[in-house]
């Protein structure tokens, strides 16, 4: 899935299972934790539709603050998630 | 702390996300940090605000200010600058430890010649070379008496801004060693940490496992709530007494196949800050037979005054599991409305004397002897035990949080678009959502994430709205008071239909 891919699915996501549906404002940069986009429960919840959607895993220690700070950081996470992945593209 | 450096150096005393430190390299640690802000102009009875994620640098640090006979003051790591200007601000610190990025955004304009010391990941600007340039030997006692200042916790304030809760080292020593002695902790206990440094629970697991030479495992707050990484981390750490919000623990037990873990590690689960539902709260029980499970009670301002052990819950039993009786030292009984003493089977509003009552809001006049009233109505039951019924005011809870509703409408009333503004929460437990009820001045109402941003420059984030309905007019009751209670039905239906 190319990042752009990734990028589009978090944001539709985000914008309808948090913001009821309205993404004004949402952008790769918006502070997602320092506005309570994502609180802790919201950040379990996203880390089981990327898991789900995306086939990847998250371990333990890459659930930290920066990795979730914005559209941008998480999509990066998951674009290197997918490359550790034995025989992924 | 430091009598366990020289009895038991080699004992682990804190493990965090960076690093694990025995009591010797945390004594050693914080003798250093100790005279690092010393150089920086930190002395008896100042305030130091440490505005850092959890880790055992975090920790060491707590110690050196005491050790200066200084009081610290933890921030929430992800509270919005604005914010922690206005804490530092008020507090009057007389320095700051953060991170390079923080003190740049932070100690600005009237807060420019504060000091700092600057801690960071690998690569980052910080003072470790000047850290590690000072010694590391005992430093002289600073004779702090038991009433003197220890440590300053924010909370929510009803008129818009949060209040300083003083606590002195005779109102943490008075809970901790009740709470160490009734739970009989020991060098070999293991105490996991899962509240946040900024929150009183977060006291117990830090100062019962230093009073007893324990080890205390530091949960990162990103896994707060990660159910999945905290299950792992009861089988990885396999901590002994686990203290938490039953949020989490209910969290654990939805998502996280906490009632399939075989072999738990844990001889007690103490939990407060909210009811525990009865019915997972039982499922936990009979799954962990050996376990003690207290419920602990207490606001900030006393931290714990009562308890309960949870003992046999009758099947089919669905009577809320009372706060109930008074421990730490406190005498607590409840107050009915003429003022009089209620009697079994009354309520009233539960009231606290003794060593744990704080020693007053920062700014204000001390409590002195008075005791605190806890704004909660209680119901007195038989053997002196009490029973949580609700609020006297509009304070709430979510996810063991203490939110005054008043601050968020404060807030929210600065908007350009809202003329008026009321915030309720609906749920209770995981599904506690904040609704702002917002009557609009202009044409385009903001979105939910634009409201958020706002909310985000004034509020810590557990306080920021989840939801936002838009409304032509607030209901009003005969006398032109806002109804709040027609309010709440319209959102209870509206939620009744979602689920």
């Amino acid at each position: 899935m190319s990042q752009t891919d990734i990028f589009d699915r978090l944001k539709n996501y985000i914008a309808s299972d948090v913001l009821e549906g309205n993404d004004v404002g949402l952008d790769a940069s918006t502070a997602l934790l320092d506005l309570g986009v994502l609180n802790s429960l919201e950040i379990t919840k996203l880390v089981n539709f990327i898991e789900a959607t995306f086939g990847v895993s998250i371990p333990l220690e890459a659930v930290l603050a920066e990795n979730f700070k914005d559209l941008a950081a998480i999509t990066d996470l998951i674009v290197t998630l997918e490359r550790t992945i034995p025989g992924g593209s | 702390m430091i009598s366990y450096a020289a009895r038991t150096p080699m004992a682990l005393a804190v493990q965090g996300p960076d690093d694990q430190l025995t009591y010797r390299e945390l004594d050693r640690l914080a003798n250093r940090i100790a005279r690092a802000l010393e150089a920086r102009g930190v002395r008896k009875n100042h305030r130091v605000a440490i505005w850092l994620e959890k880790s055992t640098f975090t920790v060491a640090t707590m110690q050196a200010v005491l050790r200066l006979g200084a009081a610290y003051i933890p921030i929430d790591p992800l509270s919005p600058t604005a914010r922690v200007h206005g804490l530092l601000t008020d507090y009057a610190v007389s320095a700051l430890v953060t991170t390079a990025g923080r003190v740049t955004a932070v100690l600005t304009g009237s807060l420019a010649s504060v000091p700092s010391l600057v801690t960071g990941g690998p690569g980052d600007a910080c003072d470790w070379p000047a850290l590690r340039e000072c010694s590391d030997a005992d430093l002289p006692d600073p004779g702090s008496g038991a009433e003197d200042l220890a440590y300053i916790l924010s909370t929510s304030g009803s008129m818009g801004r949060p209040k300083g809760v003083c606590l002195s080292h005779r109102n943490a020593l008075s809970f901790t060693g009740w709470a160490a002695a009734e739970l009989a902790v020991t060098s070999e206990d293991r105490l996991a940490n899962h509240a946040p440094l900024h929150f009183d629970l977060s006291v117990f697991d830090l100062y019962a496992a230093f009073q007893a030479g324990a080890t205390v495992l530091l949960i990162p707050e990103t896994w707060s709530f990660a159910p999945l990484k905290l299950n792992d981390f009861l089988i990885r750490q396999r901590p002994t007494i686990w203290y938490s919000v039953p949020s989490a623990l209910l969290l654990m037990i939805q998502d996280g196949g906490l009632l399939d873990l075989a072999e738990p590690s844990l001889r007690a689960v103490l939990f407060a800050g909210e009811p525990f539902p009865v019915a997972p709260l039982r499922a936990l029980r009979t799954s962990w037979p050996e376990a003690r499970f207290l419920n602990l009670y207490g606001p900030t301002e006393t931290n714990v005054c009562t308890f309960h052990e949870v003992k046999e819950m009758a099947a089919g039993d669905t009577t809320p599991i009372p706060i109930g009786r008074a421990c730490s030292g406190d005498r607590v009984w409840a107050r009915t409305e003429s003022g009089g003493l209620a009697q079994e089977g009354e309520e009233g509003e539960l009231m606290v004397a003794g060593p744990t009552v704080m020693l007053g809001y920062w700014g204000d006049a001390p409590q002195g002897d008075e005791p605190y009233s806890t704004g909660d109505i209680v119901r007195v039951m038989d053997d002196d035990n009490f029973q949580f019924m609700g609020r006297r005011d509009h304070m709430v809870k979510v996810r063991g949080h203490r939110v005054e509703l008043g601050e968020i409408e404060a807030v929210l009333q600065a908007h350009p678009a809202a003329s008026e503004t009321v915030v309720l929460v609906s749920g209770s437990g995981l599904g506690a959502r904040l609704n702002a009820f917002v009557v609009c001045n202009l044409e385009e109402r903001p979105s939910l994430l634009q409201i958020k941003q706002h909310c985000a420059t004034r509020l810590p984030r557990y306080m920021i709205v989840d939801r936002v309905w838009y409304l032509s007019a607030l209901p009003r009751t005969g006398n032109g008071k806002v109804d709040r209670t027609a309010l709440a039905l319209r959102l209870n239906e509206t939620t009744d239909q979602e689920t």
